[in-house]
């Protein structure tokens, strides 16, 4: 899945550790999000959406999954 | 009663020629105005206030609770050694039963405190332990039928550990 995460971070500026604390998952759970190395769980999507003020469709796109693209 | 200081003479101030006056030219009275393309401030490092025992605080405890283990484990194996004999030495065997309890428990819970993709991780670094543990040992086992020296059971949980620490070090490697 792609993901948006990096750019609105930035606009927040915001560090990576800022935004794990925020999540309460560690840096470099933010990290593997942030390069697609790793897909978060429903519920983490969710609070991630909420930090940001944003729908979850905002942040994440489901590229390559059979009936969504 | 104490002696006040003695209120200094306006006559005798000295003066502040620039900015003795609020209409004073000299005196900066807004803003500066922003320069175009000014990198933005830098962000205020926050240093939190952290301590060995609070960053390291499940490492201490589980060192702790090892160190506790193996004190009470060699301390039951030397009673008992000095004591063959005795009827209560069975009781005195399953002493370290206690700490080790509370190691497994420390452990527990330091895996219940990680987040979703470190559980992942860990889950992945278990069963590889699992798995090439089991083909070690059932191989060495093999082996052993055709003639190989009889290697102590012990072995199996140092192997466990180490291969589980590898598995660790490879899948957190693999998310990074």
């Amino acid at each position: 899945m792609k993901n948006r995460l990096r750019v609105l971070r930035a606009e927040l500026s915001w560090s990576q550790a800022e935004l794990a604390e925020k999540l309460g998952v560690s840096r470099q759970t933010v990290n593997a999000i942030e390069t697609g190395k790793y897909d978060p769980s429903l519920p983490l999507a969710f609070s991630m959406a909420r930090t940001f003020k944003r729908r979850i469709e905002e942040i994440f796109e489901a590229d390559g999954i059979p009936g969504l693209t | 009663m104490t002696e006040q200081s003695p209120r200094p003479n306006p006559a005798e101030a000295p003066i502040d020629p620039l900015s003795t006056h609020p209409a004073s030219p000299f005196l900066r009275t807004e803003a500066p105005a922003p320069v175009a393309f000014a990198s933005p401030p830098s962000p205020v490092q926050v240093v939190p206030a952290a301590s060995t025992w609070v960053l390291y605080r499940s490492q201490i405890e589980f060192g702790l609770a090892m160190l506790a283990y193996l004190m009470v484990l060699v301390g039951s194996v030397v009673v008992v050694q000095a004591n063959p004999g005795a009827s209560w030495r069975y009781a005195v065997v399953v002493l370290p039963v206690a700490p080790a309890a509370f190691v497994i428990w420390l452990f527990v819970r330091a895996l219940s405190r990680l987040d979703e993709m470190q559980k992942r991780i860990q889950m992945q670094a278990f069963g590889f332990s699992l798995g090439s543990t089991a083909l070690i040992t059932f191989g060495y086992g093999f082996l052993e039928g055709a003639g190989l020296p009889h290697l102590n059971w012990t072995y199996v949980l140092p192997l466990m550990a180490v291969l589980w620490a590898l598995g660790a070090a490879i899948f957190t490697l693999r998310y990074r």
